[in-house]
């Protein structure tokens, strides 16, 4: 069956406080930062903070259109997208996934609570016209933003709720999205956050990273830091064709690569076995473990 | 009560990182509790440097956002327990993280770690605001170029204006044989300009380029390099030990060389 084992197992504490490394000189400790007084103090005055930390730029195709859903405002994020990062990740999902993204789409930006200004906005026009993609309208639930777009000659509609625009968080939230395709290579410093699968055609390089709540495929070289079933799905799979990742993670567990690395790569994929991150290759894998997890089974 | 330094040079490229690992570890090696903070937010490398980054799980901004506890995000390291680490993170930029949350990282730190060195990124911005929040004093790391040294001149005032009145000086990457040629600042050259006192000064020496790539502090070495010697001398002195500017000068001595070593100021 699986021919590579050595990959090391951790919990998710080893690299914490837990002596678990031995030898550790000086008692076991817990160490907590003071909470911060301003943020709970608003947190308690605000409408709900965003707590799906997954959010990232994201494109959803629904009846002809196209919906761009902006991550939230970063002021209210637990994992706060600033615009710099924002527009980042708009060119790499345009550069990315080009081949599926139809030119002559009407866009929809669904902004939600964010503050654009008109130049955000002319910019994110710019990049969506490169790809032949025309901006048709833009919601927003803030007073500044929806101003700040008409002015500078877009449609706009103010709302205070997303609607049925973007579903909105919780009728997505059981579902998972569709799998999020991306031809490029990611480099040090990207991180990809995605609720669902994520595909990448090229290289994953290291200090790059890849938060998924599906399965994770590199076409390529996988070298960073990749979460699959980031959500706590123990099912889920990583696939490379090269594995040398710096960290694999899948649910709540743990793997790091060996310290010397195997003369040859092959396919592999990775999953979580009786005792923890096993990985396969995967010629074999799909013989001998496939059958292993077909949903008639039992599930751990 | 913790020492809680930064260790800053308004340049990039000059050893910032390279001398927070080493003297880190130099100073867990000595038995002092020892906290490393990468404060270089998007282009973080001082996991790599400790050859730490495959046992990154959560960073700052996780402890930050409540998403873990402070212990749970720091590294603790295999082979110098006594030191740990507390990672940046790697996806955002440096505006993510507020001088005033920075402050209370560190505080949590002092309550188990007495020496806390900070690694600060380049330039005077928000980064480097930020690295300076919480701490009490200062290392300034310079290579002898004037570019260099002129913005390591900058960051002194900076540190004054807010407050860091302990600053002290590295002096890195120092090529005796140039300096000899006088195609290069000495160490006197350079105190000229900056005037705060010298903590020590580091060789160029290629074994620092082997020491990055394998993850392996200098100062770890069985045998110690020039480079490894002139860390650890830098770590004894910052725990207020006596221990006399190794001497770097090149062998063929002339009589200037001998002069000045007769008063004390070889460097
Ligand atoms: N004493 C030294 N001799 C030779 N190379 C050095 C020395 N100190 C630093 N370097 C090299 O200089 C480069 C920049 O060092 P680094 O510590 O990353 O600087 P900074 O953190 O200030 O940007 C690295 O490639 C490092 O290996
Ligand atoms: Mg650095």
């Amino acid at each position: 069956m699986a021919p590579d084992f050595s990959f090391m197992q951790d919990s998710q504490s080893d690299s914490s406080g837990t002596p678990a490394d031995g030898g550790v000189n000086f008692d076991n400790f817990i160490l907590e930062i003071e909470p911060d007084p301003e943020t709970t103090q608003e947190e308690a005055a605000q409408t709900k903070p965003e707590s799906n930390p997954n959010l990232q730029v994201q494109f959803k195709s629904e009846r002809g259109r196209l919906l761009l859903l902006l991550p939230p405002a970063p002021e209210k994020s637990r994992n706060p997208v600033y615009w710099e990062d924002l527009r980042d990740q708009l060119k790499r999902r345009l550069s990315g996934g080009e081949r599926f993204l139809q030119p002559h789409t009407p866009v929809h930006l669904i902004a939600r609570d964010r503050l654009l200004n008109s130049q955000q906005i002319q910019e994110i026009d710019a990049m969506l016209s490169d790809a032949q993609l025309p901006l048709k309208r833009i919601y927003s639930s803030r007073r500044q933003s929806a101003v700040a777009a008409a002015t500078a000659g877009y449609s706009v509609e103010q709302q205070t709720t997303l609607g049925h625009l973007g579903q909105g968080q919780e009728a997505s939230r059981q579902a998972m999205d569709e799998p999020l395709y991306l031809q490029t290579t990611l480099r040090s410093g990207v991180e990809v956050r995605h609720r669902g699968t994520v595909i990448v055609l090229g290289d994953a390089n290291p200090g790059s990273s890849i938060v998924a709540e599906g399965d994770i495929f590199i076409w390529g070289r996988l070298r960073g830091v990749v979460h699959a079933g980031a959500d706590g799905n123990r099912q889920c799979r990583i696939m490379a064709l090269h594995m040398q990742p710096t960290q694999l993670r899948i649910a709540d567990q743990v793997a790091r690569s060996p310290e010397d690395p195997p003369a040859q790569y092959q396919p592999e994929v990775a999953y979580i076995g009786p005792d923890g991150i096993r990985i396969a290759l995967a010629a074999e894998f799909a013989l001998a473990d496939l059958p292993a997890n077909l949903p008639t089974q039992e599930s751990p | 009560m913790s020492r809680i330094i930064v260790m800053t040079s308004g340049k990039g490229g000059v050893g910032k990182t390279t001398c927070t690992a080493n003297l880190g570890m130099a100073l867990a090696k000595a038995g002092q509790r020892v906290a490393v903070v990468d404060a270089d937010f998007g282009l973080r490398n001082l996991d790599l440097l400790l050859g730490l980054e495959n046992r990154i799980v959560y960073t700052a901004l996780d402890v930050l956002a409540g998403e873990c506890r402070l212990d749970q995000a720091l590294v603790k390291d295999k082979r110098q327990p006594n030191l740990a680490l507390l990672p940046a993170a790697q996806n955002r930029s440096k505006e993510s993280i507020k001088p005033e949350q920075m402050k209370r990282l560190i505080k949590a730190l002092t309550k188990v770690y007495n020496f806390i060195l900070i690694d600060s990124p380049a330039g005077i911005e928000m980064g480097f605001r930020n690295s300076i929040a919480a701490a009490r004093e200062a290392i300034i790391v310079t290579t002898p170029e004037i570019s260099a040294v002129r913005d390591a001149d900058r960051v002194i005032g900076l540190l004054e204006a807010n407050d860091i009145k302990a600053v002290r000086l590295v002096i890195n990457r120092l090529r005796p044989a140039m300096v000899a040629a006088e195609q290069m600042m000495s160490v006197k050259d350079v105190q000229g300009i900056l005037s705060i006192p010298l903590l020590g000064v580091i060789p160029d020496d290629e074994q620092v380029i082997v020491s990055t790539n394998k993850g392996e502090p200098l100062v770890l070495d069985e045998k110690l390099s020039k480079a490894g010697i002139a860390f650890t001398n830098v770590s004894q002195r910052l725990q207020g030990e006596k221990v006399p500017l190794m001497d770097l000068s090149i062998p063929q001595d002339n009589f200037f060389t001998r002069l000045k070593r007769l008063f004390g100021v070889s460097s």
